[in-house]
């Protein structure tokens, strides 16, 4: 296009304004990005799970344990393969920064129950049978040079025992890159026989009866002074997002606003900008551009200098992320944090957008201007 | 030589809220092809509302304005630019080049308009800077080059797409007395050279003097002035 070098030159006009707006429009579109793609990560709500688990837990919360009992009535449930109670213990390696989503199970439930962890049955075996044995990902492993047969100690976090584990297995789970596996025994003896759980996982034979299902765990349970409350897995994770407050409904506030923010500032600016150049204006009309053509030149110069800007936030996040361990920095509640496609195309066409609504009423003003006045300079 | 713009008994009335301004009482006039006409007057008079009429920047309120042939008063906005940027050559007292862009570039601006490629545009763009003298600054900006040649490189940009006429308004008035008589000197030889037809508005009488003809705006009425062909007496 001839004109490009009209506009880029235009652009950089005012070097210092154009290097504080592309500062600015970075700084928000890489904050929009951040919060837009967490949402996204919540939406997904990506568990690499099976697809055919429920999970069960207390109707009041997750602090409420159920009692073990409970198991074998829900194995008894119509349509129910298999289950698996389960205690979310949680702790850290060495330092309170490196969070580990440490679980206790029913050491002969992990294969039948949660075959997506991808373990060799010979170190499954070797974990059935040590009382103080782990199942680590291959990420920990890797991070922390974890071998089969080391011994690792795990700090506490909500129970009083640092667990002391023998590593014998090592998992290959495509999501749930901090987690460890240890047996349920061990944890019940190390808080003396509790004899309750916090959760209830069971695995159905045909996905479809999953509704029916729940219901009729759930009716078990109603009178019970543990009533109960049962959910996919992937109502299980978005429960889990809500209870730490509507994030949802905040980042997107912050992000809108953000974005209104951020609409206005360019809208002064290009005013100003705009302003500044209307005997110009009308120089390049008495010369015989056209009204349209002076509407798009200026719609596309702002356009491109608030894509720019936007391009270098998203850019600037999607390279961040990846060379940050956000899953580490947020106790594994961000595990594979990325900037998804989608947040970078809606960030894209939002940065564009920035441009042409705060960039529209001067560039419509300017392809109105006769170039009598603008000549006159009486705008 | 054969007339190259009709004014035809045209008024201009600007409409301030309630009031009414006249500014040209019925005026008509003739450019031949190949005039170098100056206009003078007094502030006010209307001087730049004519040179705007002529130049299709601007609409009478009533009477006809032809050049070449083409009854432009009667032109839309639209047709009335592309019009523009096929005849007209525009030359203004603060120069008004494009700070942002070089000499070259722009002196290239009209030609953006025109299907000429971009190896053209530049040649042709480097011709009219060699024209004004200007060859050896295609590289500057606006604010690395002294008034005298700003406004060459205005003129630069006013010929290159070679239009039929030339206006200029008050082109020396923000010159000093060596760049203002440099500027002239150049006007002249394109009005000679090139027989590009000129209408510069002035108040300087020396400049009055460059021009074949002078016309006096008074209260919106036309006299014909007492210079004229007078060139070789200041020269002298
Ligand atoms: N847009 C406008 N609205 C109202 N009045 C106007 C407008 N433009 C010009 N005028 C008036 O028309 C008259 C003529 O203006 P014009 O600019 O043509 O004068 P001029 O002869 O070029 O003066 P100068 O020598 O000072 O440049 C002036 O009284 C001016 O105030
Ligand atoms: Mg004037």
């Amino acid at each position: 296009m001839k004109f490009a070098n009209l506009i880029f030159r235009n652009i950089f006009r005012n070097k210092l304004r154009a290097f504080m707006t592309l500062l600015l429009l970075a700084a928000i579109f890489f904050l929009v990005a951040t919060l837009l793609a967490i949402n996204a990560a919540f939406e997904r709500n990506d568990t690499g799970g099976t697809g055919d688990r429920l999970v069960t837990q207390s109707a009041f919360s997750l602090a409420n344990m159920l009692p073990f009992a409970y198991e074998e009535k829900i194995r008894r449930v119509p349509g129910v393969v298999d289950t698996a109670k389960t205690q979310w213990i949680g702790g850290y390696y060495k330092d309170t920064r490196n969070n580990v989503a440490l679980m206790a199970i029913d050491p002969n439930k992990v294969e039948s129950v949660f075959p997506d962890y991808k373990i060799p049955p010979a170190e499954l075996a070797a974990f059935e049978a040590d009382r103080t044995g782990a199942i680590v990902s291959q990420e920990l492993a890797k991070r922390w040079g974890w071998k089969i047969g080391d011994r690792i100690t795990i700090k506490r976090q909500i129970f009083p025992f640092d667990p002391q584990l023998t590593v014998r297995a090592i998992h290959h789970h495509p999501v749930q890159k901090s987690a460890i596996w240890l047996q349920m025994p061990y944890f019940q003896e190390s808080i003396g026989n509790f004899g309750r759980s916090d959760m209830i996982w069971l695995k159905v034979a045909k996905t479809d009866d999953m509704p029916r299902i729940s219901q009729e765990i759930d009716a078990l349970f109603k009178n019970s002074n543990d009533p109960t409350e049962t959910y996919t897995e992937k109502e299980f994770t978005r429960q889990f997002v809500s209870m730490m407050g509507n994030v949802k409904v905040l980042f997107m506030s912050v992000s809108i606003s953000s974005i209104a923010m951020i609409v206005l500032l360019a809208a002064i600016t290009m005013s100003m900008s705009a302003r500044e150049r209307v005997t110009e204006v009308a120089v390049l009309k008495a010369i015989g551009f056209q009204p349209r053509l002076i509407l798009t030149l200026m719609l596309t110069e702002f356009a491109s200098l608030t894509l720019l800007g936007g391009l270098i936030g998203i850019g600037g996040a999607v390279l961040f992320y990846q060379s940050v361990d956000a899953g580490a920095a947020t106790q594994g509640l961000l595990e594979n944090f990325r900037i998804d496609p989608q947040t970078t195309t809606i960030c894209v066409v939002l940065a564009a957008l920035v441009g042409i609504i705060a960039g529209g009423l001067p560039s419509i003003r300017a392809s109105r201007l006769t170039v009598v006045d603008g000549l006159r300079r009486v705008v | 030589m054969d007339t190259l713009v009709t004014i035809d008994n045209i008024r201009k009335v600007y409409k301030r809220d309630a009031f009414e301004v006249p500014v040209l009482n019925g005026i008509s006039l003739e450019v031949e092809r190949g005039d170098f006409l100056a206009l003078m007057g007094p502030s006010g008079s209307g001087k730049t509302t004519l040179l705007n009429l002529i130049a299709g920047i601007d609409r009478p309120t009533s009477g006809r304005i032809v050049v070449d042939g083409k009854e432009i008063s009667k032109f839309n906005e639209t047709a009335l630019a592309t019009w523009r940027a096929r005849h007209i050559g525009f030359i203004f007292q603060m120069y008004n080049l494009i700070p942002v862009l070089t000499a070259l570039e722009n002196v290239e601006l009209p030609l953006l308009l025109t299907k000429f490629s971009k190896k053209e545009r530049r040649e042709r763009a480097r011709t009219a800077l060699n024209i004004v003298d200007l060859g050896d600054r295609v590289g500057h900006y606006p604010r690395q080059l002294s008034g005298g040649q700003e406004q060459r490189v205005a003129i630069a940009r006013a010929i290159v797409t070679d239009p039929s006429i030339l206006v200029a308004d008050e082109p020396t008035g923000d010159l000093d007395a060596k760049n203002a008589e440099e500027t002239l000197e150049l006007l002249r030889r394109l009005n000679e050279e090139f027989e590009k037809t000129i209408v510069m508005v002035t108040h300087d009488p020396k400049a009055a003097l460059r021009a074949k003809r002078t016309l006096h705006l008074e209260k919106g009425l036309l006299a014909e002035g007492q210079y004229g062909h007078a060139v070789e007496e200041v020269a002298g």
